[in-house]
């Protein structure tokens, strides 16, 4: 079941509901000046609990905190964008590219792992070729793998992607 | 001082080993007391993970924090990312003890539990707070004569609340600890500005990443400077490997080299440029590089 | 025996007899709470004579049914379960004071804001808490005492903190009422912030052409004495006694010889880069009249700069100068004071908010008043800092340390208007030059001031809906300030030659000390607190102190001179009475217990308690009633008169009477 926006929000202590629409937040997103997002509308739409959960601008924010910081109302707008978000990959809404970084995760414990032309670089520089990481130490790999079958996060992102609040429509 | 546990993350370790190099060089060389945190993963990345669970944002950031608490070392970390990721969860997990059980059940699975003993720092904030510019001066052996452009990167401040490091709009701390290897830090239009990596926009949307890099290294070009020293290597990654991506996209080249402030003090403490990969960036200038040889 | 103390005895000694009186307060407490249930409960208690149930127990019929009932039933303790004593137990003390029976027999139980308000939803708990409530309040009214408040005479004097506009108006009044006041300002003029305003708003009135008037006629009262560059140090006392203690600090000359002629002024040769009057704008000299309107009309001198090399002295025709001179004090008695401090305008440099402090042409908005003033540093005309030129371009930025958890959560209601006005005096003065107003909501009521708004709608000034998230300067030292215009949507890059912040009203340093020396309780904006929001605006919860203007919070100038003059009629209540009653709840010591420990004295912050040759001596007068002393006494032996342990212990051991509700 999904969760309306505004509730979701209050129940994550993050309530949108005290806005008073300045654009102190969107004049101050570095990414609104070259996407479309517009923080405010973001706002604007889950306090009327509008379906922000298929608005892709969602994703075009860098998290960068800047709005957040000069609210004047002190709401926790990156933070309720995170929970926008995990809403809606909840949802099976997930752009592709992320989709594939979570893999590499599940795989490799790296949401960058090692390459040939890096193992390459570590020895040049008189480096061992892989790091003190999971990369070095299968156990520990293991340990991350199971972490994430556990909390469900391998069946949330591993599944083929499909909008499961229009399931049953 | 508490000693510490070096926490690489992924980018450095598997894109960029010199700041590894060059961070190890730097605590040894300052007389830090530090450790490998072996069989660490990824933190796990901030702007994605944390967007898509939380609980596994948490449980795999409290496993890598555990293996710090068994060490019985506060965790330092060399990026941004690592830093905010580790640092909120930290933080989420110290105040929510419903959300702790709920992880520690998880981690339990793997022997583990989640204890809260041990702080979470970042290399800049370390070195500002913990050894000071004074000292990082008096360590200096190489003085470096350069014009910087100074990016904080956002998750090293941000969220404020959680950090104690004084205003976000004006910091000075990290541009007191360039000044005191002899460089400038140059100010330049928009410098707290996002790199434009973060929240996962670079991983999936990387035309629109690149646009914010591109207008960030626009004012840095226009301030007239030698290198871009930075303390996060996804920022860094954007605004080295970003340069490549953007005169491919849109035509605009700056050549302007990328140094991990460990980099830069490793150098100013006698080690080579090669020495810490500076010539394995995927911008590299000769001429730069041998003003820093000096 | 004394005769209270009899009387007293006789009361304890009779079988309490109580009435209960449940006020449904309409549908405020009747909404939620069965008061028919809670009486039928209340009248099974021990000691209860009748409980009923008044639809208002406090209009002229429920009153009348509680006179009646105490003569008819004999009732000699009388328990009201309805509202805040805040407003409504002197209504009820009064009432059972007109049967015949002391006030202080009666006893007050809130059964709305504890129990209906609070519990709309849950009727059938919100009836069980109110039997619980008054339950307490029955066990608590059995062991009520009687007591008396006494009267005081009253010195026929007042004092008024601060002589800006506010505490003009209620010096003004109260001497035109007859009685003399000492009108104490630490500034070396009266006129306060007004005096520095270029116009103002509605009617766009020169600011100092209105004041200057006003500031000659206090000077003019006879019954009115200026004490200028002077600070209240010390007062102790209460209501109609109040000894005051004023510091006159020196000016360096003598104030009756000095006729502000300006010639000392003119020989000074030390300039200093800085006038207070000009909010730092432009130079002064080391000794200088702080405006040509100031009252009094006196030279002074900036002793941190002087160089004393005489000058001035020789200058001086009168001899006025004294560089020896020290500061001096006063000892006042008055039987009323009124607060009307102040306030300072926010400071936005510390955070450089908007670039302030960092980038020239970023300015506040009394700085702009002084600029555009014609009597300002130069002389009205406009020009940005960073290079004296004329700015083709302008913007006011709303809501500068208001509206904002990240400065004050609070509006400061002025400065909407004040930049409207502002705006309106570019455009009036400067035709071709843009203006703009950054803005999260206009706000603009009160008469003429929603036309004012229209006209400068008219006038062609710009206004765009949204808070600047931050400014940046160019290299000719343009500011571009970057906005959402809310309206459309659209982030803005604005470029402006100058960049007015509208900044809004705080407290001051100097508010808060005198807050501290007189006890006045502070809100959590940092004003000071008014003793009802809406009933009581001017006074507090001390009686004979008053507070208006910005003391009490931002206003303009049509509220601050409203609460100036009603600052004066409250006051003068008590000087007109020539007496006024003391709290009849004061702390009461017993001998055979107190072991002259001498722990309570330091406690009390009225200083009514001292040790005289190893005795407690306790000034009842001085004595709130406020209870600290009686908290800190570790034998038990000082009393709070109407809260004695017996009577609490009884409300409290009735609190765990489950069960039998």
């Amino acid at each position: 079941m999904t969760k309306e926006p505004v509730k979701l929000l209050e129940d994550e202590g993050l309530t949108f509901l005290t806005c008073m629409q300045c654009g102190t937040c969107t004049g101050s997103c570095p990414s609104g000046r070259y996407t479309s997002l517009n923080t405010r509308r973001i706002v604007l739409s889950a306090r009327r609990n509008k379906d922000v959960y298929h608005d892709e601008n969602l994703w075009m924010c860098t998290t960068c905190y800047q709005c957040q910081e000069r609210c004047p109302r002190g709401i926790k707008i990156v933070d309720g964008i995170l929970a926008l978000r995990t809403e809606s990959v909840h949802m099976g809404l997930m752009l592709p590219d992320h989709r594939k970084v979570a893999g590499l995760v599940v795989d490799k414990g790296h949401a960058v792992p090692i390459n040939d032309a890096n193992k390459e670089k570590r020895k040049e520089l008189g480096m061992d070729e892989l790091p003190e990481t999971v990369h070095k130490y299968p156990e520990a790999l293991d340990q991350v793998k199971k972490l994430l079958e556990v909390t469900g996060f391998v069946q949330l992102v591993l599944e083929e992607e499909k909008d499961k609040s229009e399931e049953g429509q | 001082m508490k000693p510490v546990s070096l926490f690489l993350g992924c980018i450095i370790p598997n894109r960029y080993p010199g700041i590894e190099k060059a961070t190890k060089l730097v605590l040894d060389g300052l007389d830090i007391d530090w450790a490998d945190l072996a069989g660490a993963s990824c933190c796990p990345a901030p702007g994605v993970f944390r967007s898509f669970d939380k609980v596994t944002w948490l449980t795999l950031a409290a496993r890598n924090i555990v293996l710090s608490e068994q060490m019985d070392r506060d965790v330092l970390t060399i990026c941004n990312g690592c830093f905010g990721s580790l640092t909120d969860a930290n933080h989420e997990l110290k105040h929510d003890p419903a959300m702790t059980k709920q992880v520690n059940k998880h981690l339990a699975e793997v022997d583990m539990k989640y204890k809260g003993s041990a702080e979470v720092r970042h290399i800049i904030e370390f070195l500002s707070k913990e050894i000071g510019p004074e000292k990082i001066h008096d360590a200096v052996q190489h003085p470096l004569d350069l014009k910087v452009a100074l990016h904080y990167g956002c998750h090293l401040i941000k969220p404020s609340k959680e950090r104690d490091l004084g205003t976000v709009e004006n910091p000075v701390f990290f541009d007191e600890l360039v000044e005191a290897l002899g460089a400038t830090s140059v100010d330049y239009e928009d410098k707290m500005a996002c790199c434009g990596a973060g929240g996962g926009v670079r991983s999936a949307l990387l035309d629109k990443s690149l646009e914010m890099a591109d207008a960030k290294l626009q004012h840095i070009a226009e301030a007239g400077v030698d290198c871009i020293v930075n303390a996060c290597p996804f920022c860094h990654l954007q605004l080295d490997f970003g340069q490549v991506e953007i005169k491919d996209k849109y035509g605009h080249e700056y050549s302007i080299p990328v140094l991990h402030y460990s980099q830069l003090l490793a150098i100013a403490m006698g080690h080579s440029p090669e020495d810490v990969g500076v010539d394995l960036n995927f911008i590299t200038d000769d001429g730069f590089i041998d003003r820093l040889r000096g | 025996m004394t005769e209270q103390e009899a009387v007293t005895e006789t009361i304890k000694a009779e079988e309490p007899r109580i009435g209960a009186f449940i006020c449904e307060c309409g549908v405020n407490i009747g909404g939620a709470v069965d008061c028919q249930a809670v009486a039928d409960y209340v009248a099974t208690l021990p000691n209860v004579t009748t409980a009923v149930v008044n639809k208002y127990t406090c209009s002229d019929a429920g009153q009348a049914e509680i006179k009646n009932a105490i003569k008819e039933l004999g009732l000699n303790r009388v328990l009201v379960a309805s509202c805040t004593p805040k407003t409504h137990e002197p209504i009820f003390r009064a009432c059972v004071e007109e049967a015949g029976l002391n006030p202080y027999l009666f006893e007050f139980v809130n059964i709305r804001e504890h129990c209906s308000w609070i519990h709309m939803w849950e009727k059938e708990d919100a009836t069980h808490k109110a039997k619980e409530m008054v339950r307490m309040g029955v066990a608590r009214a059995a062991k009520l005492e009687p007591l008396q408040s006494s009267e005081v005479p009253v010195t026929n004097k007042a004092l008024v903190i601060g002589a800006g506009v506010t505490g003009m108006q209620a010096a003004l009044d109260i001497g035109d009422m007859g009685f003399q006041v000492y009108l104490v300002e630490q500034g070396p003029s009266i006129g306060g912030k007004m005096a520095q305003l270029d116009k103002t708003f509605p009617t766009n009135d020169c600011s100092i052409c209105i004041l200057g008037p006003k500031m000659v006629e206090v000077a003019r009262n006879k019954n009115i004495e200026i004490m200028s560059y002077s600070e209240v140090e010390e007062v102790d006392g209460y209501v109609g006694n109040f000894k005051v203690k004023v510091k006159h600090k020196p000016r360096y000359l003598n104030i009756d010889d000095c006729s502000g002629c300006g010639l000392c002024t003119e020989k000074c040769p030390v300039e200093v880069p800085y006038t207070e009057f000009n909010e730092g704008i432009g130079t002064r000299k080391a000794i200088y009249v702080p405006f040509p309107q100031a009252v009094p009309l006196r030279a002074l001198v900036d002793k941190s700069v002087c160089i004393d090399c005489g000058a001035c002295s020789k200058a001086c025709e009168r001899g006025a100068i004294d560089m020896e001179q020290q500061e001096t004090f006063s000892e006042l008695d008055v039987g009323v004071i009124v607060v009307a401090a102040g306030y300072q305008v926010y400071d936005p440099e510390p955070q450089h908010e908007y670039g302030f402090g960092l980038y020239d042409n970023v300015i506040t908005t009394m700085e702009f008043e002084r600029l555009i003033n014609a009597s300002g540093p130069t002389m009205g005309k406009v020009v940005r800092p960073s290079d004296v030129q004329p700015p083709k371009s302008i913007g006011f930025v709303q809501c500068v340390g208001s509206r904002d958890k990240n400065s004050n959560i609070y509006c400061s209601s002025f400065c909407c208007m004040a930049s409207l006005k502002n705006a309106q005096l570019i455009k009036e003065k400067y035709p071709d030059t843009e203006v703009y107003i950054m803005y999260m909501d206009m706000r603009t009521p009160f008469r003429m001031y929603e036309e004012f708004y229209n006209r400068a709608r008219d006038s062609g000034i710009k206004f765009i809906r949204g808070k600047p998230a931050e400014v940046t300067e160019t290299e000719d030292h343009n500011i571009i300030a970057r906005v959402e215009d809310t309206l459309t949507g659209e982030i803005v890059n604005l470029e402006l030659d100058l960049l007015v912040l509208s900044v809004g009203a705080v407290s001051t340093e100097s508010t808060e000390k005198i807050r501290q020396i007189l006890k006045v309780s502070r809100a959590a904006d940092g004003f000071m607190m008014e003793a009802h929001p809406k009933l009581k605006p001017v006074d507090t919860t001390l009686d004979g102190i008053f507070i208006g203007g910005m003391t009490q919070g931002p206003k303009d100038i049509p509220y601050s001179i409203s609460q100036g003059s009603a600052c004066a009629a409250r006051a003068t209540r008590f000087l007109a009475q020539g007496k006024a009653l003391t709290e009849g709840i004061t702390v009461k010591v017993d001998e055979d217990i107190c072991v002259s420990c001498g722990m309570c004295v330091p406690m009390c912050p009225f200083q009514a308690l001292s040790m005289e040759e190893g005795k407690l001596n306790i000034i009842s007068a001085l004595c709130k009633g406020c209870g600290t002393c009686a908290v800190a006494c570790p034998t038990g032996a000082l009393q709070q008169s109407h809260f004695k342990n017996d009577q609490l212990l009884a409300q409290v051991k009735n609190v765990f009477a489950y069960g039998e509700v």
